[in-house]
């Protein structure tokens, strides 16, 4: 049953070209600043203006810096576009009333959620860990090595960001019918949790949020720190009982009993 | 014998009940027409038998079924039923078949065979999206009885089509009751009169009349006379109504509509007072009531 389910969702994205634009999105997004960056000493040149003493100072940027502007643009705009993907996944079934006919199927109301959670995940991590690859491959080639293991951290330590945002958006679409509400809640959830985290600083080291700054530190010195573990660990745990959560909105709010 | 009992059923939204103290037992191969004005309650009773909406109180049991999630035994087709505008009508009938419980493999030969008796098989690969209203309500039938229900209920299933597509739906609905009991909801009686073989009168959620349409039929039966007259049909009315026997009358159209405690004495009386005052009588019939008249006497009197 959650086969049927899943290979639905799979085909819709598919049928509606999402397959195509996420990834391209997500290489646009991961490549964009390092190719930028590197080039920009040209950019200026070509474009001239400056008077022939003028002397520009542009930082440079090491390959840490240049995987780390890939993952700060999916910290923006990757998020908005996994917030735009995933707000109408159940309550754009629901508003228009095509989940009726689906779930007046003998359809297991958790399967139907874990089947449209899995299926949000697997665009979501192919197009990122596409980007990702991007994003590597750029800046071997512009500005030095990056091992492959310390890639596939980046994906997975970044991953759980990732998956926490699809998984906040997940939850919002069994709150609500309305696509809008979810993109805005989903997105509002997020932002107010990076506030918080960095108003309070040190005393919630652990927030999901901070995962881009311990992946930073981990680039540097190569390390996986003690901050990153536990920031690993809570963000599992978040993820868990949000998606229970989810489960449990979901069964409430199409309470059937068999007899 | 009974397929399926409901007892006590009542829901309530927000201090108002929408379905107040139900109660019916459903015999297998019947048809059922659960009737009333729009806003009586028939969409809630029908999603809250589905399953789709949980009743405040009350019980649906399905005999001899009592341990199985009892969507397997239900066929559903909602008002205005909305598709996956994205699949083809073949791959939504697959999926659906699926969702029941079936195999692929299962499930496509039963959707071929449905594409066929439902006649939207030309239709089969282009998309939902595409589709016209009839060809929405055919698939919409089908996708009901993909996983062979006990119990096929509809939602409005004519009220939207045209003469032509009203007939086919009808007929069809007609056949699937040798397979299923078939509940299936209208505001429009002679939908019900004409397939029907047992009635659900509803009324601001209450139920204020059901049972066996030809019960029903006897026990709501009325004689009643119509007149017609050449002019002024309004003023010999009045001279009609004033007659000893006459309980009530009506002016439909250019016909007087009779009603009568005693049919024998007002035939006599109406026929003895038109010869002496030399009525202008163009005709004179003496008819058996419909059910309409019960329609319109339960929805306005109770």
């Amino acid at each position: 049953m959650m086969k049927v389910l899943f290979k639905k969702e799979v085909l819709e994205n598919w049928r509606n070209k999402k397959w195509i634009w996420v990834p391209l999105v997500f290489i646009l997004l991961a490549i964009m600043d390092p190719i930028t960056n590197y080039y920009l000493p040209d950019i200026l040149e070509s474009v001239g203006g400056l008077e022939g003493g003028a002397v520009i100072e542009l930082p440079t940027f090491s390959p840490a810096d240049a995987i780390m502007m890939s993952v700060s643009q999916y910290s923006t705009l990757g998020v908005l576009v996994i917030v735009l993907l995933s707000m109408g996944i159940i309550s754009g079934e629901r508003k228009s009333g095509v989940i009726e006919l689906v779930l007046v199927k003998p359809v297991s109301y958790t399967k139907f959620v874990l089947a449209k959670w899995l299926s949000l995940l697997l665009l979501v991590f192919a197009a990122f860990i596409i980007g990702m690859m991007a994003s590597w491959y750029y800046t071997n080639i512009l500005y030095g090595e990056i091992t492959f293991s310390m890639l596939l951290a980046v994906i997975f330590y970044y991953g759980l960001w990732l998956l926490f945002v699809c998984t906040v958006s997940i939850f919002f679409n069994t709150v609500t019918q309305s696509p809008g509400i979810v993109a805005f809640a989903t997105i509002g959830t997020t932002a107010g949790i990076s506030l918080v985290t960095s108003l309070l600083g040190i005393r919630l080291a652990w927030s999901p949020t901070n995962l881009s700054v311990y992946i930073q530190e981990l680039l540097v010195t190569g390390d996986v720190s003690s901050e990153l573990m536990y920031t690993t660990i809570i963000s599992i745990v978040l993820i868990a009982l949000i998606l229970l959560a989810s489960i449990y909105r979901f069964n409430r709010t199409f309470i059937r009993r068999s007899q | 014998m009974t397929i399926l009992s409901v007892s006590n059923l009542a829901k309530q939204f927000n201090n108002t009940y929408a379905v107040k103290d139900l109660a019916y037992q459903f015999t297998p191969h019947q048809c059922i027409a659960l009737i009333g004005p729009n806003g009586a309650g028939k969409t809630t009773t029908l999603q809250m038998i589905a399953g789709l909406l949980q009743p405040t109180s009350g019980e649906i049991i399905f005999d001899k079924h009592k341990s199985i999630d009892r969507r397997t035994l239900i066929g559903y087709l909602p008002q205005q039923p909305v598709f996956y505008s994205w699949m083809t009508g073949s791959e939504f009938l697959v999926y659906s078949g699926q969702l029941g419980g079936l195999t692929k493999t299962a499930s496509r030969k039963r959707s071929a065979e449905l594409l066929d008796i439902t006649g939207i098989s030309e239709a089969k690969n282009k998309r939902i999206g595409n589709y016209s209203g009839g060809m929405k309500q055919r698939l919409g039938i089908a996708q009901a009885i993909i996983h062979q229900p006990k119990l096929l209920m509809l939602d409005e299933p004519v009220s939207s089509l045209d003469p032509i597509g009203r007939r086919e739906v009808l007929t069809l609905l007609e056949q699937l009751k040798t397979e299923m009991t078939v509940l299936f909801s209208t505001h429009i009686l002679s939908d019900a009169d004409e397939i029907s073989d047992e009635l659900i009168l509803l009324r601001k959620g209450e139920m204020i009349e059901s049972g066996k349409m030809k019960d029903l039929r006897q026990k709501y039966q009325t004689t009643k006379i119509t007149l017609q007259f050449l002019e002024n049909q309004a003023f010999y009315q009045k001279k009609v109504a004033a007659l000893p026997h006459v309980t009530r009358t009506l002016l439909e159209r250019d016909t007087v509509q009779v009603i009568a405690t005693n049919i024998e004495t007002a035939r006599q009386e109406i026929l003895q007072q038109a010869v002496d005052e030399k009525w202008p009588l163009l005709a004179f019939k003496l008819e058996q009531a419909t059910l309409e008249e019960m329609f319109m006497k339960a929805v306005n009197d109770a």
